[in-house]
């Protein structure tokens, strides 16, 4: 069965392309253009989807992508507005919320049992006896819900894009047109957004512009100033501080900064409420138009309109030129004016529907019960029944003033326009239209005109001011369509299944506040946020607690305005990833990388399968022979100027006024609280220039918290972050020194030339060299820091001349157990966000002596206090089962303190650890207990690090 | 100067090229480092975030006060500043320290009139041409890393020069050439930005408004 129009009707469709689809497993063919719904509507299909709580048909109501009853699934995908959603060749829907389809649904039982489920049924009903909540959740869940999500859902290219405009115009509409047309003539650059495929708002398929003259004038305007740009198929989803808006487009979300908005959204049309005013079939005026101009489908055959104004006779003129036959027109007024036009249909003066009558199946209309009004505005009981497959209605409207307030802006009802307008503006917004009250194509114009100028005038263009437009009578609203009926069914959010008795009932139950009221009887929470409820729950709620509409007020507006994903929130990712210059070097040695911070690392050189035995090899080259590492990721921060070492002293814990040219020096910094933040080695090269290094991935906040201090102690430094700027390596093992001396003819290596944390400047493989001797993992050894571009060559160099020595690279894993061995700390693994350095066992690396250092009040409190903790070594018997890093050190039932670091020690013959314990576990020989995570409980004896050579003999040889 | 026809290098609506390997760049710092790159005979641009050509070709942008960042030009040789560096070597002025900026800092430049909307993607500063003119300098985030965004074009053709971490250039390049992929950019090679900027300006001036 097809209902399509001939043309004009339906501008937005191509009669020459047909576009097969499907809904519910049937196929349908619409045209390129059609919506899903309205393709579905033109094959007579009525059923979109089901309702949340009582499974009831429901089917077009906005045609606007406003409202719930339109949410399928397509695909993968769930909650899609259909009447919004283009059909595409193939596509495949179905509805949601159904034990079956949309058609014919299983569930629909529960609309007999509706009774037993008033707002907030479920907060009383499901929480007793305890435990009981458990159950019915999964039940109630399985019951109600919108769409499936499919967790195998195929990852989509979403992207994110900043935008920049003087002014930004939400809505082109008319008023929107207009206001951008103002502003782009006064100079700015201008961004018109619509959520729609089209411009020009209402005057699209309303019933002002008969023969379209003056949408395209507007059109014209538009394109008539380059600087200014249109995005349709755009939702404008929220505003936040400064004028930033996020906009939806597709897969995208644009970040756009403007400054200034104007907005001209529009307005949503508001039921009327009456029994079954839910069924497909009854729809807003402006869905009827949309249906017939949009998309050229006849909406129905026969109708009944209800409507307060003339909007409401435009729509049954429009219904009759399209061949649906006008049963009556309900006009809520007792005294209307003269009807508009040869009207030729029937009009009942001071009525209303009293109900929708199901039609045969009960998915549809089958007829509507008319009666008439009193003077109070109460349902006479003499009733005219129609039969008709169409009730129409426009008894007001509410502003699309979703952003508006966002901004801030309230919403205050006026009176006389019966409806809620704007107040309280930001300086750099506003609002222009039927979104600010502003009804009539001319006025509506005007007053866009009028907001374009002053948007364009508050960022500081030449541009006129004007003074707000007079509305015409279009926007006129009924005080009071609502006509609650006995037995219910009289539905005032969609979304929630919610009628009038559920307002009542909450504010009988105590919520006498409209926020209260919504979260008892979730008012306003569905996907349509209130659209069409909020103006219905504060006239039912006024009325009940004797206040005014104003009074009564509506609830807090916040982003989003509409649904957005997942995918939009994220992007595309951005997750940098740092590679040294050795890296390809270590990809071709098979070394199995790791992350480490945003640097990515050799954690060992081997396969997974021979992980062990590769660490242990690497290991032992280092302790009896020659291994090479990169150290690339260190930091590297050169402070230099006159005043380079008081900075240093000032900076870090230890003491740097003396310290030899020539010589490198332990750093350990703190924080303002004393709590250890970084160390590394500060190597000083002249009088007035220290390299200092930093732990992997802290280089970046340790060069941030420098430039800080320094910009309140304004000592005469310069303070440069070199990191990427050297390759470094460390070559340690007895045999380092040979085979560097190989390389590195013109620096003399000797014990006495350079001696154990000794530093120095040379050529290595021709190459020009900072040369560290420091001792990280225990043995001789140096790390040598080399321009980043000659890092390769270096590595190559090093490989080749230590090839007779059997030098072997190693990587991350080695390297923690070769330093662990020593005793050595490493930040961030062995202390924590709260470790002070005595805690640590890094009081040796604090100078008391001197006047200042960063923390280093705290560290004197602290100092003065007991220990609450101690970081201790600790060493267990080689067969004992190996604890993990944050196992818990117990005793009896108190948890003492934890494992930071340990491991099976292949040159010591055992396994050894570094634990934070109580103070009074801390002497040597204490047995404490670890336990494991399969909760046995092992014990280990607190020994002194360092494990091996204590005397430090072998890195000083 | 002009180039024949079939050897004018196929404009893509965007590009990005790495010219690290082969393009000069050095820095220096310190709170006497402009005065006396002023003595060395370089043009020092008046203001903070604000670049300016160099006699020998390239672009001097002054990053602060106490910062300038120094590019040869494209066909200059890798030792163009060595000069310099040796002055300095040798005078030691307190107050002036080099910046190793050839190791320290990538250098990607993306040309063509959709380069502002493909580095809209990437980075919150509005870089159209009109908003973001010739000599303009930001020192900004870009794909979540710290950047100095340089507009100097080439030719007639728009150009951001985008200098960032070294060790980060792989990701940074992926980063741009998949932000490119929407507007068919790709990446060019050295030589055919050197054609670039050796071409006449057009009448038709810069495009770069994305």
């Amino acid at each position: 069965m097809s209902t399509r129009l001939p043309e004009p009707a339906g501008r937005l469709i191509d009669r020459t392309r047909t576009v097969a689809f499907t809904f519910d497993g049937r196929s349908y063919e619409g045209f390129e253009g059609d919506t899903i719904a309205s393709a579905l509507y033109a094959n007579g299909v009525r059923v979109l989807s089901r309702s949340f709580k009582y499974h009831r048909p429901r089917g077009v109501f906005t045609m606007a992508g406003r409202d719930a009853n339109t949410l399928v699934q397509v695909g993968p995908e769930p909650s899609v507005l259909a009447d919004r959603r283009p059909i595409t060749s193939g596509l495949a829907v179905t509805a949601q919320n159904v034990f079956g389809r949309a058609e014919r649904d299983f569930g629909a039982a529960l609309d007999k049992l509706g009774r037993f489920m008033p707002a907030g049924f479920y907060y009383k009903a499901f929480f007793k006896p305890k435990g009981s909540w458990a159950y019915w959740e999964r039940v109630l869940r399985r019951m109600a819900g919108l769409g499936t999500v499919d967790v195998h859902t195929p990852h989509g290219p979403f992207d994110k894009q900043y935008l920049f405009a003087d002014v930004a115009v939400i809505g082109a509409g008319p008023a929107g047109i207009a206001a951008a047309v103002a502003a782009a003539k006064a100079g700015a650059e201008v961004l018109l957004i619509d959520e729609n495929p089209y411009l020009g708002g209402a005057l699209a398929w309303g019933r002002e512009d008969p023969d379209g003259s003056r949408l395209r004038a507007l059109e014209a305007s538009v394109a008539a100033y380059p600087t200014l740009s249109v995005m349709t198929d755009t939702v404008c989803n929220g505003w936040f501080e400064d004028n930033w808006l996020a906009l939806i487009r597709e897969n995208r979300l644009s970040k756009l900064r403007a400054r200034a908005v104007v907005m001209a959204a529009g307005c949503d049309g508001q039921p009327a409420v009456f029994r079954n005013n839910d069924l497909p079939g009854v729809m807003l005026g402006s869905a009827a138009q949309r249906l017939i101009r949009l998309y050229g489908v006849k909406p129905g055959s026969r109708a009944v309109i209800v409507t307060s104004g003339a909007e409401g006779y435009e729509v049954a003129l429009d219904l009759r030129d399209a061949g649906v036959e006008i049963a009556c027109l309900a006009d809520l007024r007792q005294d209307p004016p003269a009807a508009p036009g040869d009207t030729h249909f029937p009009v009942i003066a001071g009525a209303a529907v009293r109900a929708a009558v199901p039609g045969r199946g009960g998915a549809g209309v089958g007829g509507a019960e008319v009666a008439r009004l009193s003077a109070d505005g109460r349902l006479g009981t003499s009733i005219d029944r129609f039969a008709c497959d169409l009730i129409v209605t426009t008894v007001g409207h509410h502003p699309a003033a979703q952003l508006l307030c966002q901004t801030g802006a309230r919403l205050r009802y006026d009176d006389d326009a019966q409806m809620f307008r704007v107040a309280g503006l930001p300086e750099t917004v506003f609002a222009a239209g039927s979104v600010d009250g502003i009804f009539g194509l001319e006025s509506t114009i005007a007053d866009g005109t009028r907001a374009g100028s002053a948007a364009a005038a508050a960022i500081g263009l030449d541009a006129k001011s004007s003074e707000r437009p007079q509305s015409a009578p279009a926007g006129e609203g009924a005080p009071w369509p609502i006509f609650p009926h006995a037995e219910g069914k009289d539905f005032i959010d969609f979304d929630e299944d919610l009628q009038v008795k559920d307002i009542l009932s909450s504010y009988a139950e105590g919520y006498d506040g409209i926020e209260l009221v919504k979260r008892f009887s979730t008012v306003g929470m569905g996907p349509s946020q209130g659209r069409h409820s909020a103006l219905t729950a504060a006239r039912i709620l006024s009325r009940a607690a004797g206040t005014t509409v104003d009074g009564a007020g509506v609830t807090t507006v916040r982003p989003p305005v509409g649904p957005e994903k997942i995918g939009h929130l994220a992007g595309r990712a951005f997750q940098p990833v740092r590679l040294t210059a050795m890296h390809h070097r270590h990809v071709a040695l098979a070394a199995r990388m790791m992350p480490a911070g945003a640097w990515m690392r050799p954690a060992y050189y081997g396969t997974p399968g021979d992980r062990d035995a590769a660490i242990h090899a690497e290991v032992m080259a280092v302790r009896e022979n020659v291994g090479l590492i990169d150290v690339s990721t260190l930091g590297g921060i050169d402070i230099r100027g006159p005043e380079a070492a008081e900075f240093m002293n000032r900076f870090y814990t230890f003491a740097y006024l003396k310290q030899p040219v020539g010589r490198a020096r332990y750093v350990l910094a703190t924080d303002i609280g004393g709590v250890i933040i970084d160390d590394g080695v500060a190597c000083r090269f002249g009088d007035e220039h220290f390299y200092v290094t930093t732990t992997t991935s802290t280089s970046d906040s340790v060069y941030r918290q420098m430039l800080w201090y320094n910009a309140q102690w304004r000592l005469k430094v310069d303070i440069a972050n070199v990191t990427a700027a050297y390759a470094a390596v460390n070559i340690a093992g007895p045999k380092s020194r040979d085979v560097l001396a190989a390389i590195a003819a013109d620096v003399d290596l000797s014990a006495d030339a350079c001696p154990y944390m000794g530093v120095r400047e040379g050529l290595v493989a021709g190459l020009p060299a900072r040369l560290l001797r420091v001792g990280f993992v225990g043995e001789l050894g140096y790390e040598i820091h080399v321009p980043a571009s000659c890092g390769e060559a270096l590595w190559d160099a090093l490989m080749e001349a230590g090839a007779a020595h059997g030098i072997r690279p190693f990587g991350v894993e080695a390297q923690r157990l070769l330093r662990l061995e020593k005793g050595h700390i490493i930040i961030g693994q062995d202390t924590d966000g709260l470790t002070f350095p005595d805690e640590a066992g890094m009081g040796w690396a604090v100078s008391v002596k001197k006047p200042y250092f960063v923390g280093a009040r705290s560290v004197a409190i602290q100092r003065a206090r007991p220990p609450q903790r101690l970081l201790v070594g600790f060493e267990m018997a080689k067969d004992d089962p190996l604890p993990e890093e944050c196992h818990l050190v117990v005793r009896d039932d108190t948890i003492t303190g934890r494992v930071t670091s340990v491991a099976l020690s292949p040159v010591l013959g055992k396994i050894v650890g570094l634990a934070y314990v109580a103070p009074d576990q801390a002497e040597e020989g204490t047995a404490i207990s670890i336990k494991l995570t399969d909760g046995r409980l092992v014990t280990a004896r607190v020994v002194k690090p360092p494990f091996y050579d204590p005397e430090g003999d072998r890195q000083a040889l | 100067m002009g180039v024949r026809r079939r050897q004018r290098p196929k404009r893509r609506a965007n590009s990005a090229s790495p010219i690290s390997a082969c393009c000069p760049r050095t820095g220096f710092k310190g709170w006497h480092a402009l005065a006396w790159l002023r003595e060395q005979g370089i043009a020092v641009p008046e203001a903070n975030n604000r670049a300016g050509s160099l006699a020998g070709g390239g672009f001097a942008a002054r990053l602060a006060d106490t910062e300038l960042l120094l590019t040869g030009s494209l066909d200059g040789a890798a030792d163009t500043f060595d000069g310099l560096l040796a002055a300095l070597g040798e005078a030691k002025p307190s107050g002036v320290y080099p910046v190793p900026r050839s190791d320290g800092s990538a250098w990607l430049t993306m040309t063509g009139r959709h380069a502002p909307s493909c580095m809209a993607k990437l980075c919150g500063v509005d870089l159209r041409s009109k908003k973001f003119p010739e000599g303009c300098v930001a020192q900004t985030s870009v794909a979540r890393l710290n950047a100095v965004v340089v507009r100097a074009d080439l030719g007639s053709v728009f150009a951001l020069h985008l200098f960032f971490d070294s060790a980060s250039a792989g990701y940074f390049w992926r980063c741009l050439v998949d932000a490119a992929a929407e507007y068919r950019g790709a990446p060019v090679g050295v030589l055919a930005l050197r054609r670039l900027a050796a071409e006449v300006t057009p009448a038709t001036g810069r495009t770069g408004d994305g």
